[in-house]
């Protein structure tokens, strides 16, 4: 009958993370109902949070596809192109 | 082979309060028994744009997908991840999810749309949210004789798990609801 399978090994494979996601999960979510429903939306929140969660799933996500997505570290956001 | 499904349900809470529960659907520690096919979920990229204020975030999901044996031995692995783009437009108050495997993908495409949008009639009340869910089998001849068995347990296996997330929704929505109210926790 086989052997003993390893029941859910990978399924954690970012557990190490739990802590620092949940942080940030819980900043986000203040953030979305307190602030960004009301029309504050011209300032990012809950950097700090996001910037050790983010850097822990660089360390333990494996997958090949979900890593292509992780937003890079440096923070440059140039999205407003201000030609003049 | 392509099969698709539509779902509507009307959510009797305002639309703010229907989205914020929707973030909170899958990470709320107290929804992990009914959601128990949902393993992990992780934030891989967010962006505000300041002058829209449009929300973008990009969020990979774990599902545990255990299927026949069969199905196991093809695949080697009965966990499959996700990935979830979400866009809210906080102005005309429209959040826009779609979630689509990105692992087994040679096999199987299942592609997941929801609109959360305000009511037509009961704009400030209520909250419409449409989904539709499209499954493709991959035209794999060894697969094909199996291929119909795979789409309907695929099949079956969504709408039982949307069934599940609608009632983890009405859950968090009333819960927010009292903590609005000054019940709070």
């Amino acid at each position: 009958m086989g052997g003993m399978k390893k029941e859910k090994s990978s399924s954690t494979s970012t557990s190490p993370c739990a802590h620092l996601r949940s942080d940030y999960q819980r900043c986000f979510n203040r953030w979305y109902s307190e602030k960004f429903l009301k029309g504050e939306w011209e300032k990012e929140e809950c950097v700090s949070e996001w910037d050790k969660y983010r850097a822990c799933l660089a360390q333990h996500l494996k997958d090949d596809h979900l890593i292509r997505l992780l937003q890079p570290e440096s923070h440059s956001d140039i999205s407003v192109n201000d030609s003049q | 082979m392509v099969k698709a499904y539509t779902q509507e349900h009307v959510y009797k809470h305002p639309w703010e309060r229907v989205t914020s529960a929707s973030w909170r659907k899958f990470t709320d520690p107290e929804n992990k028994r009914i959601l128990s096919h949902i393993l992990d979920v992780d934030t891989l990229n967010h962006r505000l744009d300041p002058l829209s204020g449009n929300l973008y975030t990009t969020r990979a999901i774990t599902v545990h997908a255990p299927g026949p044996w069969f199905l196991r031995r093809i695949l080697g692995q009965d966990i499959c991840h996700c990935v979830e783009s979400a866009v809210v437009d906080p102005r005309s108050r429209s959040m826009q999810v779609t979630t689509r495997n990105v692992s087994l993908e040679r096999f199987v495409e299942v592609e997941e749309r929801s609109w959360y949008e305000p009511h037509r009639e009961e704009p400030e009340r209520w909250t419409v949210c449409r989904q539709e869910t499209s499954i493709r089998i991959k035209p794999l001849s060894a697969l094909a004789s199996m291929a119909e068995k795979v789409e309907q347990r695929c099949a079956e296996r969504f709408l039982q798990n949307s069934a599940k997330g609608r009632e983890v929704m009405e859950r968090i929505c009333k819960y927010l609801e009292s903590e609005a109210n000054g019940i709070s926790l």
